[in-house]
């Protein structure tokens, strides 16, 4: 089938065909007839990096408003038309993006079409002072669960603030602030609309049980009359040096265990430099053999927890975070200067050999099941169209990753994750 | 601009069947099922134990769980670290699922690597090390994650639940991974034991799915063929019982939201009337626009999401209405659910009912295209006792559900006054609102919280 294996390392063969409408809107289709099923995916080239000060938070609260209806759908119909063609249906918001996806029996793929259609070309036509203000209200509530009711749910926003300056595209959260939620009126939504829902900024995937041409052609019969618009041009951050200074700052709260949270700037997502980072924080925390649970859990017993990763962005630079939860009786500063001198030893000595493999071996089970589904494989097709402009590379990331050494690695680390380049955060329990 | 095309209709869905596994016997009569999934790279490998956690002797509830996770810290023949870093090098991802019904081990890993990690999942699963150290490092750190656990609204409301839902002295009202009092006395002595004594071949059951290289099942029989365990006990699993009806607030106090479970004991899927209470239960809380969706979010914006669900074990089970709304609307929130989950006046439509079965329809041929969505179904049925056409037989079955079938299936298990609420959230601005509504016998308890120091 797609994959051919061959000694350890998997080839991968995904059969990606990609076709661009005279307005702009990009469309790329893989087909994959082992269910009746397709996947259909947008990519709206817009996140939270693309907000205006004052109105952290909109991107995602928009995101909401695309459900609210539009000329020929009324308000909870988008959701509720597909459920009943069999589909599971869902959005999301990032930094970098906006996607809407649904995926369903090949039988519902028009229905699928034209109601994502309808919502580009004519949102502002159903959109209410009251559809605006309830999704105000889900919004919040949604903040409110995930974030403002739960232990550590402001780490994000406190590991954002060190890392990034206010004014930066990556200096606020996805979910934005109360205040600014408040804010966002109808003309924002108006405004919002019109800059970033364009078929020329988005990229539209068809995985599962169709071919391209079919493919191609029902979405030109749904898509192809819509204008092209005017993209708006990306916040221009340009790539910053890593951090200088160490900045730290400590909190407190009613948390079950205090924790020590260290944060890295990283260069951008789409090169070699980040690839080799990401295999370095993977050898530092992911997983068991990873060195902070081998040191910190399993050998001096001190931390309940620990974890390393990044995250990879678009705009100019990347994140990466560390972090460990202590256990009764050590101190958060004990952990951190733990933790700090596991990293300074990775930096003088470099990985091992043993642990560069293990963590390539690791990321290449995540990339096939990534790719496993339809559903995933159409939005890791979409980011890679969007963010690299180029969906070919899904069939080439496990061989890219494979070509890392471990030169390529103590380079990144050097210019990236010297003790003075990371910021601190102290995470204790507030006395009762 | 051209006029806009009418909205389309949807074709009809093509015919779809859960895939049919390949069966054999190990030497040892542990009992294999083969899914062959042409293009599915990784495999998805589910040992199923007949090991159900009454078997845990009540005064260390919890042995299980720490038995499972000190399973791949090193075995007679590979010590801890060396032991992870073979599995993690083979691109393998191991856990352990304990339920109330059986255990599973699970190993995930690419085709490529199945013979050597399967080799090392056998290891861990029958001479595991189990040493003093590693037991007692997972008894903390077990006992850490109740903290957060406890720590967490969300968490916790479904722990209370749980706990007022089932018989007190059943195994059910408690958690999978037992509760403080118990997990603190967990020994590498008793984990050691509990492994004798019930980590066998006998009642076992190999689920293998993917796109294999080789004979999975001559891979099978060279790892696991030869396991044997004279000692091995099987215990019958207990049937839980409800308890009787309450109300329940634990105090957050200041906080914004507050979590809220509304529901009672269920039934299992072989109860005649699993198919219609998924249909019911689908329309009044698990459609994006179910009765209760469509109000207290999208109408009043209270909540991010309210859901119905029912949870079922291999016999009964528990069912819950779940949300979470800030602490203002909270009152009214459950006001209004108690007069939506009425249905005498309003029985289920026939529109309710085909989007239902439509969407139960829709999902499962993707549901089940992944070797780990093929696995998991798999482990569920044999843990649930139920046949290898399961999925098959009970999407028929749903087609066949009526209105009125499903509407009197609904109102025989959901009983709106006699349903068991659990509420996390600020005591002293939710307990009188709440008392007002008609739950006067409402008990409110001191947060189970952690204290700091």
């Amino acid at each position: 089938m797609w994959g051919m294996t061959s000694g350890a390392l998997t080839r991968l063969g995904y059969p990606i065909v990609e076709h661009t409408l005279e307005n702009g809107l990009r469309v790329i289709s893989s087909p994959d007839h082992i269910a009746p099923s397709v996947a259909v995916n947008i990519w709206y080239d817009v996140g939270s990096r693309d907000e205006e000060q004052g109105r952290t938070g909109f991107a995602h609260l928009f995101e909401h408003v695309m459900f609210q209806g539009s000329a020929h759908v009324a308000s909870g119909q988008h959701i509720a038309l597909l459920q009943a063609a069999g589909a599971v249906v869902n959005a999301t918001t990032w930094f970098d993006r906006t996607n809407y996806f649904e995926t369903l029996p090949t039988g519902g793929l028009d229905l699928a079409l034209w109601l994502e259609a309808d919502r580009m070309a004519t949102l502002l036509d159903a959109l209410t002072q009251e559809n605006l203000d309830n999704q105000r209200e889900v919004v919040k509530e949604e903040k409110r669960q995930r974030y403002d009711n739960v232990p550590y749910g402001d780490v994000m926003e406190l590991l954002n603030t060190l890392t990034f300056p206010p004014d930066h595209p990556y200096g606020h959260t996805t979910i934005g602030s109360m205040e600014d939620l408040d804010a966002a009126t109808l003309e924002d939504v108006h405004s919002f609309f019109r800059r970033h829902y364009v078929p020329n900024n988005a990229v539209l995937s068809i995985v599962g049980d169709v071919e391209p041409e079919d493919a191609f052609e029902r979405a030109d019969i749904y898509f192809g009359y819509l204008q092209a618009g005017t993209k708006s041009p990306k916040p221009d951050a340009g790539p910053l040096e890593p951090l200088v200074g160490t900045p730290r700052t400590e909190t407190s709260d009613k948390v079950p265990a205090e924790a020590v949270y260290f944060s890295w700037r990283l260069p951008a997502r789409g090169g070699s430099d980040f690839d080799a980072l990401d295999l370095v924080f993977s050898i530092l925390g992911h997983g068991q053999t990873s060195r902070l649970y081998k040191q910190l859990v399993r050998g001096t017993e001190h931390a309940e927890g620990t974890s390393a990763s990044t995250m990879g962005l678009i705009g100019g630079n990347s994140f990466g975070f560390s972090y460990a939860r202590a256990r009764d009786g050590i101190s958060p500063e004990q952990l951190e200067e733990e933790m700090a001198e596991l990293i300074a030893q990775l930096l003088s000595d470099g990985p091992t050999e043993e642990e560069l493999r293990r963590a390539k071996a690791q990321f290449e089970r995540h990339w096939l099941h990534e790719l496993a589904r339809i559903d995933s494989r159409a939005d890791v097709l979409g980011e890679y169209a969007t963010l690299h402009g180029d969906p070919q590379l899904i069939n080439s990331r496990i061989a890219e990753i494979t070509a890392i050494d471990n030169d390529d690695v103590r380079r990144a680390m050097q210019e990236w994750l010297r003790p003075d380049q990371r910021a601190t955060l102290i995470y204790r329990q507030e006395a009762s | 601009m051209r006029d806009f095309l009418p909205r389309p209709a949807i074709a009809p869905a093509v015919v779809w069947a859960f895939p049919a596994p390949q069966r054999a016997q190990l030497s040892n009569d542990i009992e294999v099922m083969i899914f062959d999934l042409p293009g599915q790279h990784v495999i998805s490998a589910h040992l199923v134990l007949d090991l159900p956690l009454n078997a845990e002797p009540r005064d260390i509830e919890g042995v299980a769980t720490i038995c499972g996770r000190t399973l791949d810290e090193g075995t007679l023949r590979h010590n801890g670290e060396e032991f992870a870093e073979l599995l993690e090098n083979e691109g393998a991802g191991f856990g352990v699922d304990l339920s109330l019904s059986g255990a599973q081990v699970i190993l995930d890993v690419p085709a490529s690597h199945l013979d050597r990690a399967l080799e090392l999942f056998a290891e861990a699963v029958t001479e595991p090390s189990l040493a003093d150290r590693d037991v007692n490092r997972h008894v903390q750190l077990r006992l850490a994650e109740i903290e957060q656990a406890q720590a967490n609204p969300a968490q916790a409301a479904s722990i209370a639940f749980r706990a007022a839902v089932f018989e007190e002295s059943e195994r059910a009202a408690r958690l999978n991974g037992g509760e403080p009092e118990t997990v603190g006395q967990v020994t590498a002595e008793a984990v050691g034991a509990f492994h004798r004594d019930h980590f066998g071949p006998a009642g076992a059951t190999l689920i293998l799915a993917g796109d294999f290289l080789d004979d999975p099942i001559a891979v099978a029989e060279r790892c696991l063929g030869s396991w044997s365990n004279d000692d091995q006990r099987r215990v019958p699993i207990e049937d839980p019982t409800p308890a009787p009806r309450r109300a329940l607030l634990i105090d957050r106090p200041g906080a914004v939201q507050a979590d809220v479970r509304l529901g009672g004991f269920g039934i299992d899927r072989l109860d005649p009337r699993w198919s219609e209470i998924s249909v019911a239960s689908y329309a009044m809380g698990g459609a994006f626009l179910s009765r209760l969706n469509a109000v207290l979010r999208e109408e009043k914006g209270y909540t991010y999401g309210v859901r119905m669900n029912f949870g079922p074990l291999r016999r009964g089970g528990s069912f819950a209405i779940q949300g979470s709304y800030r602490t203002e609307v909270v009152a009214d929130a459950l006001a209004i659910t108690s007069e939506l989950i009425k249905v005498d006046e309003v029985p289920f439509t026939s529109k309710e009912v085909s989007d239902a079965v439509a969407f139960f329809t829709g999902v499962s041929p993707l549901r089940y295209a992944t070797a780990e969505g093929v696995a998991d179904q798999a482990a569920t049925q044999v843990l649930a006792g139920l046949p290898d056409d399961y999925v098959d037989r009970s999407l028929a079955l749903l087609r066949s559900v009526t209105p009125e079938a499903a509407t009197e299936a609904y109102r025989s298990i959901v009983r709106p006054d006699e349903l068991t609420l659990v509420v996390v959230g600020d005591a002293e601005r939710l307990a009188d609102p709440i008392r007002a509504l008609g739950f006067a016998d409402l008990e409110v308890r001191a947060t189970a919280s952690f204290q700091p120091g």
